[in-house]
């Protein structure tokens, strides 16, 4: 077991899919426990691909094609994991997507990719997102957060006007709000009454982690 | 010769700053892309390049950093302008504003930036498709009569060689190469993982004749990758610089950068090794100003 955990962990930090994809499917062969193997196998090796591009060790082409091989196991996994005690209440719903005027996605993809590598149901709104759109899609599927991306200063005041709109439909105790994009800080985050900031993709995922279920 | 590389020889030159950040202060609102205004506001621009020409810019930059047909595919909410028209339009009003100015001691670069696509494994952009993009903006600039051209702000090498090879196809013009890099704990790095050592080789194989780095950093995080770029390449080099961080005050961007300070950071760029030095974000013809009076009194 703890040898199959080793290989797995490897596996992603090698940013193979194949073997990801092989290791998922005999965890479920041999009957191993899901949720270890996740945790303890696939999440690691995540977790050290995005320690390691924080650290300027491996850039982004690294740290999509280990997120590529994380979503290839979690592929296989997935079914297995909500049948499993547990399993499906772990998993949290992120509405994400470029607020309107704005079209930088590669900040905002990087968040969403990292997200459904870590587990999370990912609905990615793509780039220039109207504001009703984000708050209509998050009541619609019922996201506990809310993951906005801006990389301009002109088109920042957007992120405030989707925390105003959850607000104004009532909604605003339903989901947590995130926001993100080189503009954005702390300070921006706690002034339009976010519930948090993520300065890069491995903060986003900590953030929904730290606060969901 | 070309009249900009023998410059380059005889003198630090002096590039212009920002434009899109000279554009919201006059107006530019949210989904309207900057390149739009050539045609919907050319007064505006002929302005802003005359104070930048005002200011002591040397080299002046058209307003097409956006203006590749995939860029402004998805930059233009209202629908894309006719790239090739654009592009002409940006180049003639540049032109009309350096008339003013003695012709062969200011220039005219054709500014290209990143297409906004990726190639795989990121995304899925072709070297085909960015090939033919680069090459059609690169033709129009050339029409539009621009002494060399720019490509700027890249941070994939692999794209920055296509935007290279395009423009190669349709003119004998300079070219001008900067990539935008990260200052990470092993050193300077685009996103993709490009360091200077590769951005000198390879850039300069395919035949840039001026290489650099722009946007990303501040001046102050730029002095010391223009001392190691020196130290990599006999090629100029040119580094252009943001005006510091943004800072939000009110909804509204401040860069809080004083322009002295900005040039003074860009004279140790000088000193460690630079041939060319401007601004990108945030700086404005007062940032050129202050450098203007600082490269005079060398």
């Amino acid at each position: 077991m703890k040898e199959h955990l080793g290989s797995c962990r490897q596996a992603i930090i090698d940013g193979d899919a194949e073997k990801s994809e092989e290791l998922a499917k005999l965890t479920l062969e041999k009957g191993m426990p899901v949720l270890e193997v996740i945790d303890r196998g696939f999440v690691e090796g995540i977790r050290e691909v995005g320690r390691l591009w924080e650290e300027g060790e491996l850039f982004l082409p690294e740290l999509v094609i280990g997120a590529d091989a994380m979503k290839k196991a979690m592929a296989v996994l997935r079914p297995a994991l909500e049948s499993v005690e547990g399993g499906q209440d772990r998993l949290g719903h992120v509405v994400i997507g470029t607020i309107e005027g704005d079209i930088h996605d590669i900040g905002k993809t990087l968040v969403a990719t990292m997200l459904a590598a870590n587990g999370f149901e990912v609905t990615d709104l793509g780039a220039d997102v109207p504001v009703a759109k984000f708050v209509e899609t998050a009541a619609e599927k019922g996201a506990d957060w809310i993951a906005i991306s801006a990389l301009l200063t002109t088109t920042m005041p957007g992120q405030k006007r989707v925390i105003e709109r959850l607000e104004a439909k009532s909604l605003r105790g339903d989901v947590k709000v995130m926001v993100g994009g080189a503009p954005c800080s702390e300070e921006w985050a706690s002034e339009i009454g976010a519930d948090g900031y993520a300065g890069d993709a491995v903060a986003a995922v900590a953030l929904v982690k730290g606060q969901t279920g | 010769m070309n009249g900009f590389l023998d410059a380059l020889r005889e003198k630090v030159l002096l590039f212009d700053g920002g434009m899109g950040s000279m554009l919201i202060a006059v107006g530019l609102t949210d989904g309207e892309a900057p390149e739009e205004w050539s045609i919907k506001r050319p007064d505006v621009l002929l302005d802003i390049h005359t104070k930048y020409l005002e200011a002591g810019a040397d080299v002046i930059q058209t307003n097409t950093f956006g203006a590749t047909s995939i860029k402004l595919a998805a930059s233009c909410r209202d629908g894309a302008p006719d790239t090739a028209a654009l592009n002409v339009r940006a180049a003639e009003i540049a032109r009309q504003a350096l008339g003013e100015f003695i012709a062969g001691s200011r220039f005219l670069a054709g500014d290209i930036g990143p297409t906004g696509e990726f190639f795989p494994p990121m995304g899925t952009l072709s070297v085909d498709a960015a090939r033919n993009a680069f090459r059609e903006q690169a033709a129009a600039l050339e029409r539009g009569g621009v002494d060399l051209f720019l490509i700027e702000t890249m941070y994939d090498i692999s794209e920055a060689v296509e935007a290279i090879r395009a423009v190669r196809e349709v003119s004998d013009k300079p070219i001008v190469c900067e990539l935008t890099m990260e200052r990470k704990k092993k050193g300077y790095f685009t996103i993709m993982g490009d360091s200077p050592e590769k951005a000198a080789e390879i850039l300069v194989a395919e035949g840039a004749a001026v290489i650099g780095a722009n946007c990303s950093l501040t001046s102050g995080e730029m002095i010391d990758l223009a001392g190691e770029m020196r130290s990599l390449t006999d090629a100029p080099l040119l580094f252009q610089p943001n005006a510091g961080k943004p800072e939000m005050a009110g909804g509204k961007a401040i860069y809080r950068q004083d322009p002295e300070e900005f040039a003074d950071d860009l004279m140790k760029m000088v000193e460690a090794g630079a041939n060319a030095v401007g601004g990108c974000c945030g700086t404005t013809p007062d940032f050129i100003r202050a450098t203007r009076a600082r490269l005079d009194r060398m």
